[in-house]
């Protein structure tokens, strides 16, 4: 949803590489577990991908962009350097997940949000 | 030319409203100016922060307020 920065609060966007591999799927759903914990906004990495100018300037202007990697490739770190927008970047396989191999369950997916959610 | 102002009403969004009318008078460019204050026509512009500020819906500014002179000056790139 949309914020309004007349509120005075923090906006804060979340985006995940939403990739095709399990770290891909996690980064997905973290950022969604992020969101419904209040922690920001989830919005679309493609769409800045895609040089999208209303998703651009948005995160130029948002105070924290919180970018979830599922994997060193790290596409979304590129998206955000190529734009120069300021970010925040984690990777799932930094916290004990392998790319491939680790199966996505409800408890993997709840300990990497509260892994990630402390360092934002 | 159509220049939208994007906001769901906030005292920010008024004022870029009114910045952008002083903007177009000053340089006296015929530009239709329109709000759009719903939030679903909003989001589908992209539109995370409001206030926002598009030209023939390329979004130019988001969460800023911007001056009169601010506003001239992306109008005279885009014209």
């Amino acid at each position: 949803m949309a914020g309004c920065s007349c509120a005075g609060s923090q906006i804060k966007l979340v985006y995940a590489c939403s990739g095709a591999a399990n770290t891909g799927l996690l980064s997905d759903q973290v950022a969604r577990k992020l969101r419904d914990q209040g922690f920001g906004s989830m919005t679309c990495l493609a769409a800045v991908g895609a040089d999208l100018s209303g998703f651009i300037q948005s995160g130029k202007s948002a105070d924290k962009n919180i970018v979830i990697d599922g994997c060193p490739v790290g596409c979304g770190k590129k998206i955000f350097e190529k734009n120069n927008i300021p970010f925040e970047h984690f990777i799932t396989t930094n916290y004990g997940v392998e790319k491939g191999k680790t199966e996505i369950t409800q408890e993997v997916i709840s300990r990497v949000t509260s892994e990630i959610s402390v360092k934002i | 030319m159509k220049v939208q102002i994007l906001g769901t009403g906030c005292p920010k969004c008024k004022m870029l409203e009114a910045n952008a009318r002083e903007a177009l008078t000053e340089i006296g460019l015929d530009a239709e100016l329109v709000k759009v204050d719903n939030i679903d026509d909003i989001m589908d512009m992209g539109v995370m922060v409001t206030p926002a500020l598009a030209i023939d819906g390329d979004v130019k500014s988001a969460g800023k307020l911007l001056t009169k002179d601010q506003i001239i000056t992306i109008l005279k790139e885009v014209k």
